[in-house]
């Protein structure tokens, strides 16, 4: 596992520094700042700027990689449905979750944390399956409980959508039959 | 049947949609949450003859609301829009929200307490006449209301039948499931409402026999402060939402009652207590079981179809107690709908797409911990965050890491030998199983907050009874401790978990406790 061969000295600088980084969190922008907004982000959007959006859907992308008969995420909008479950919440895990995706795109945070430097967004695609792997089985906590964050709200965006179902081989729900 | 000592106006339902106005109400009782316990104790006081307004936070839904999408199905019916979780995001909590509680989108399995349950609250904590004789008239009461009867075994899913076979082929204890149902059409979408009225949950039977009986029920509207007035509750303070959005509408609800009957469920009825000041101890809030959760997917060459046919039909309790110093854990099945499926699974990118294109194919089993019985296990914690809201912090310790792994080889085992061709944990780093040969890998794999995916649908305790006012919430008659006309009857006055599926317990616990309530307002 990467996560687990780092040597102790730089695990806890990152622990630290990283911890730091999370709470601070850096004002809900700065994550964002240099984020190239995806043209392909449909509004309105609710809560997300279109940066942000931007982000989520670079993590899809990811999430969900090219396999035939499953629609790209873009197609079934998985931004704007992550907009809507995000505007759903409380005002503070609204603004968490926000945070919590600036921080994930952040060229900062990148490279304290991965030695990544650049945004998530704009960075190759196997650079992006190594921060989102470095995220979700890392030694700090926040990371993980972050990278699971980020999962559930694409995932549950993505395959809540009855064009996903053909590539899973669910046929819906029955219609008529059992209803009265 | 007790005589009426009092004439009920007619009953009456409104939601936040048509409530535009402030609302004054002197009631006998003031019931909180219209879920498995506040529905039963509604009901029952209505039958007696007292006036009783019910608040519910969630909004009311009915079978033609019920499309069996989990789009819409989790944000309308489930607590925090189906994303209520631990702080640390490690334990996914499924709770619900609407009218009929959790009720209204559980898998129905039905039981009643274990006697060694019973026995255990009182000898360690004190529980007073609480014994299965006392029980036994409201369990069968219950039962008949709520048409529990066994879901004959012929009828289970594939998706339950891997269970059925797993088990005999391994030798271990099986038996099929009692389920509040009638008429079920084996749709499989108990999770999201019945779209057929089939399960006899709380929305279409105590919560109409309540309001048949005059009672009053407020849909959208939260109950947010109980006040006291020389010690007793004199005064609940609830808020309008508006449907859809949940926002507060501006509209209050005040309710005068004589008593309050708090249900909002485990999790939500500590956080009511303590944003009313009501926490005279540091005990609410302690103590709260959550029979956390591991899950086991596996392949199958044959279609499984796990998200048609009743969710849970078949149950193993072979290691329900595995001795002292033990956790011990029972095993159940669940639905395989895409978006519950999705955010379980382990990994992501093309291994998690590997599962999820087999997903016609998967079965998914659950192991369920059985905490809060060892010496010292004091559970999960209940605190209020800064804005209110409601904080759930467990830690995972030793015991029940090791009892999650043996869980996880159990329904591994369970799979491989019914056939599985694959089996993956739901780890972030999914372990591959596919004989057993692999079952140490489960051994070697990080057993961590975060790193495995865990659930709840089982919320307990955290205004636990018990004998001892320093150690306990309410009585065991389920009276708050120092506040005299305010009682708790939902799963948060348990004071461990349960070791099955808790339902039932609560709905008779309410409909015992309704009996010397109601005859005390008299
Ligand atoms: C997906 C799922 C599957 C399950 N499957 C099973 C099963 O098969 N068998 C089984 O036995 N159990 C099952 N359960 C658990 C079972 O449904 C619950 O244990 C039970 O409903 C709890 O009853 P309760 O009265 O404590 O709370 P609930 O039934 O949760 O009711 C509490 C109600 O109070 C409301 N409320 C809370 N706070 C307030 C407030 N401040 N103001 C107004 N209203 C408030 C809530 O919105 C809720 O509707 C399942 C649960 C889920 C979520």
């Amino acid at each position: 596992m990467p996560g687990e061969l780092e040597s102790r000295r730089s695990f806890i600088r990152k622990g630290i520094v990283g911890t730091a980084l999370l709470v601070a969190g850096g004002g809900v922008w700065v994550g964002t700042r240099r984020t190239r907004p995806d043209p392909a982000i449909r509004g309105p959007l609710q809560v997300l700027t279109p940066e942000e959006a931007t982000v989520i859907l670079a993590v899809a992308d990811r999430l969900v990689p090219p396999r035939r008969g499953f629609p790209r995420p873009v197609e079934v909008e998985v931004p704007r449905k992550v907009d809507a479950i995000v505007a759903m919440a409380q005002p503070a895990v609204r603004h968490e979750l926000r945070q919590l995706i600036g921080l994930f795109e952040s060229s900062l945070a990148g490279l304290v944390l991965d030695g990544l430097p650049g945004t998530f967004s704009g960075a190759s695609p196997e650079a992006q399956d190594r921060r989102l792997r470095d995220w979700a089985t890392s030694r700090i906590e926040v990371r993980r409980t972050g990278f699971r964050a980020l999962k559930k709200l694409v995932y549950a965006a993505y395959y809540a959508s009855p064009e996903t179902w053909p590539a899973v081989g669910y046929p819906g729900p029955p219609t008529g039959g059992g209803r009265r | 049947m007790a005589e009426s000592w009092r004439a009920n106006g007619p009953g009456r339902i409104l939601t936040g949609a048509e409530i535009s106005r402030d609302y004054e109400e002197r009631a006998d009782a003031c019931v909180i949450g219209s879920g498995a316990g506040g529905a039963t104790m509604a009901a029952r006081l209505a039958e007696m003859g007292a006036r009783v307004v019910l608040l519910e936070e969630g909004g009311l839904y009915t079978r033609d609301d019920f499309d069996m999408q989990e789009a819409t199905a989790y944000p309308r019916l489930y607590q925090e829009a189906g994303q209520r979780a631990t702080a640390d995001l490690a334990i996914a909590v499924l709770q619900g929200r609407c009218v009929g509680g959790g009720t209204t989108v559980n898998w129905t399995t039905s039981f009643r307490t274990p006697d060694r349950v019973l026995e255990h609250w009182r000898s360690a904590h004190g529980v007073e006449g609480l014994d299965p004789a006392t029980l036994a008239p409201h369990f069968d009461a219950v039962e008949q209301r709520l048409e529990i009867r066994e879901w004959p075994p012929a009828q289970a899913n594939a998706n339950n039948r891997v269970l059925w076979d797993g088990c005999g082929k391994l030798g271990w204890k099986r038996a099929p499931t009692r389920r509040n149902v009638s008429g079920c059409a084996n749709l499989g979408y108990c999770g999201m409402g019945c779209p057929i009225d089939a399960k006899r949950s709380m929305d279409v039977t105590y919560v109409p026999d309540a309001v048949k009986r005059g009672a009053h029920l407020y849909a959208n509207t939260r109950a947010v402060r109980i006040d006291l007035h020389r010690k007793r509750a004199s005064l609940v303070r609830a808020e309008v939402l508006e449907p859809g959005t949940d926002r507060p509408k501006g509209h209050t609800v005040l309710v005068k009652p004589k008593v309050v009957v708090l249900c909002g469920g485990a999790i939500n009825s500590p956080a009511l207590l303590l944003r009313s000041g009501l926490d005279f101890n540091g005990r609410i809030g302690r103590r709260t079981f959550l029979h956390p959760v591991v899950a086991s997917v596996a392949a199958f060459r044959q279609r499984i179809d796990g998200f048609y046919g009743a969710p849970q039909s078949i149950t193993s309790h072979q290691f329900a107690d595995r001795g002292p110093g033990k956790l011990g854990f029972f095993l159940e099945t669940a639905p395989v709908h895409p978006m519950l499926a999705a955010t379980s699974a382990g990994g992501f990118g093309a291994a998690h797409q590997e599962v999820m294109a087999r997903l016609g194919h998967v079965c998914a089993l659950i192991g369920i911990t059985i905490d809060g019985f060892l010496p010292g296990e004091e559970g999960g914690t209940v605190s209020l965050r800064k804005d209110g809201r409601a904080r759930l912090d467990y830690k995972l310790r030793p015991q029940h890491w090791e009892a999650l792994r043996e869980a996880n080889k159990a329904l591994a085992r369970i799979q491989l030998a019914a056939g599985a061709d694959t089996v993956w944990s739901l780890h972030e780093d999914p372990v591959v199983l596919r004989g057993e040969a692999d079952l140490a890998k489960l051994d070697r794999a990080p057993w961590r907050p975060v790193r495995v995916a865990l659930f709840t649908a089982h919320q307990m305790g955290g205004c636990a009874m018990g004998k001892d006012p320093d150690k306990s919430v309410v009585s065991s008659k389920l009276r708050h401790h120092q506040v005299d006309n305010l009682f708790v009857a939902d799963g948060s006055v348990f004071p461990t978990s349960l070791g099955v599926n808790p339902q039932e317990t609560i709905f008779a616990l309410a409909h015992w406790a309704a009996g010397h309530i109601g005859h005390n307002l008299r």
